[in-house]
């Protein structure tokens, strides 16, 4: 086999196999760029209520109170009691800020961002371990890519014409903008 | 190339079963190396005879960056007092989820002076309503411009207008 069959046989090859991951990187990297913006990974949503005067007595009891009132079945993680007049109820995804004595209830619940959840979490390395792993040989796919990719074509097209051209502007771009950023 | 994907299919299944992946806590950056904990009793009491030094403190997580995951608080659930666990950027990022486990962290202790700015916030955000659990005021005037701020956000500990951080180089976060 030619240098050039197996630059290309080899740039097909693992282009079919990280194309899918590609595409998940580049949602993250977008949803994540843009964290100034939104939270990428969950919506959080809260609300202002009231369950009335609690009774007096410790964490737990207010805190079964406060559950029992608000018809939420599950068990709470922790109970933190962050002040006199403040009492934390954890559950899952879901924090109960609660004033004490008055009963006033800061309802703060989240859910996981359909889709960009998951992306994100693969594109930001939560799971490590393995994932840590195929994402370094994802990034060696990458390089792989980038260099053969640069030769598949020859003659105008290719390196020896605009090929060259494209890969310096390229290049030039993010020297430039850490010139003008980083280094002045 | 059906053996190729069963392969691969084989391994990232392999993965994500309990055998590799799993134990009852996670691990956050180069973990806890430190036995002994520190009391956020302690350190409130004394922080000048611990700022520059590596301590671990322990408690359960009552507050996380909602955003980057960039800090946690860890709370004594005996007292209420807390000290916030910020990390670089990045580096480790504390899940939303944690909210409510118990955690240790472990990283050099600091003391951040709020600039008036963040002590107006502060004072604007605890005038609001008595249940807020967190202000975007004082979120916002810890910001540095990057976004990253310095972890002395509104419901960091105070102690004379100074905030008690510990800037993170792992935590163990337990299920």
């Amino acid at each position: 086999m030619s240098w050039r069959k197996l630059i290309i046989a080899t740039h097909r090859d693992v282009g079919y196999f990280f194309a899918g991951l590609t595409v998940i990187y580049a949602v993250s990297g977008i949803a994540v760029n843009h964290i100034e913006d939104w939270n990428p990974s969950y919506v959080i949503r809260t609300e202002m209520g009231s369950v009335g005067e609690l009774p007096a007595g410790d964490n737990a009891i207010m805190a079964t109170a406060v559950l029992d009132r608000l018809g939420i079945t599950d068990r709470p993680k922790s109970v933190v009691r962050m002040a006199p007049d403040q009492l934390k109820i954890f559950l899952d995804r879901r924090t109960l800020t609660v004033a004490v004595p008055s009963g006033e209830v800061l309802d703060e619940h989240a859910r996981r961002r359909y889709a960009f959840f998951e992306v994100n979490y693969l594109h930001l390395n939560h799971g490590k371990g393995f994932w840590t792993w195929f994402a370094d040989l994802y990034a060696v796919g990458l390089m792989v890519l980038a260099g053969t990719g640069i030769f598949i074509i020859t003659g105008r097209k290719g390196l020896g014409g605009r090929g060259r051209w494209l890969l310096i502007a390229g290049l030039l771009i993010p020297i430039v903008y850490l010139v003008l950023v980083v280094w002045s | 190339m059906r053996r190729v994907i069963t392969i691969s299919l084989a391994i990232a299944f392999l993965a994500t079963t309990p055998v590799f992946a799993g134990s009852d806590f996670v691990e956050y950056g180069e973990g806890v190396t430190i036995e002994k904990a520190v009391s956020v009793k302690t350190l409130l009491a004394a922080p000048d005879d611990y700022v520059g030094k590596t301590v671990r403190v322990d408690g359960v997580i009552t507050g996380v960056c909602k955003m980057r995951g960039c800090w946690m608080q860890l709370t004594d659930p005996e007292t209420g007092n807390g000290v916030r666990i910020k990390v670089d950027d990045g580096v480790i990022v504390f899940p939303y989820e944690a909210m409510g486990r118990k955690a240790s962290a472990e990283g050099v202790f600091q003391v951040i002076t709020l600039t008036p700015e963040q002590v107006q916030a502060r004072a604007e955000q605890q005038a609001g309503e008595p249940a807020q659990a967190e202000g975007e005021g004082c979120d916002k005037a810890d910001q540095k411009k990057d976004g990253s701020g310095e972890g002395a956000g509104c419901d960091a500990p105070v102690q004379d207008n100074r905030v008690l951080v510990v800037h993170g180089t792992g935590a163990v976060i337990y299920s």
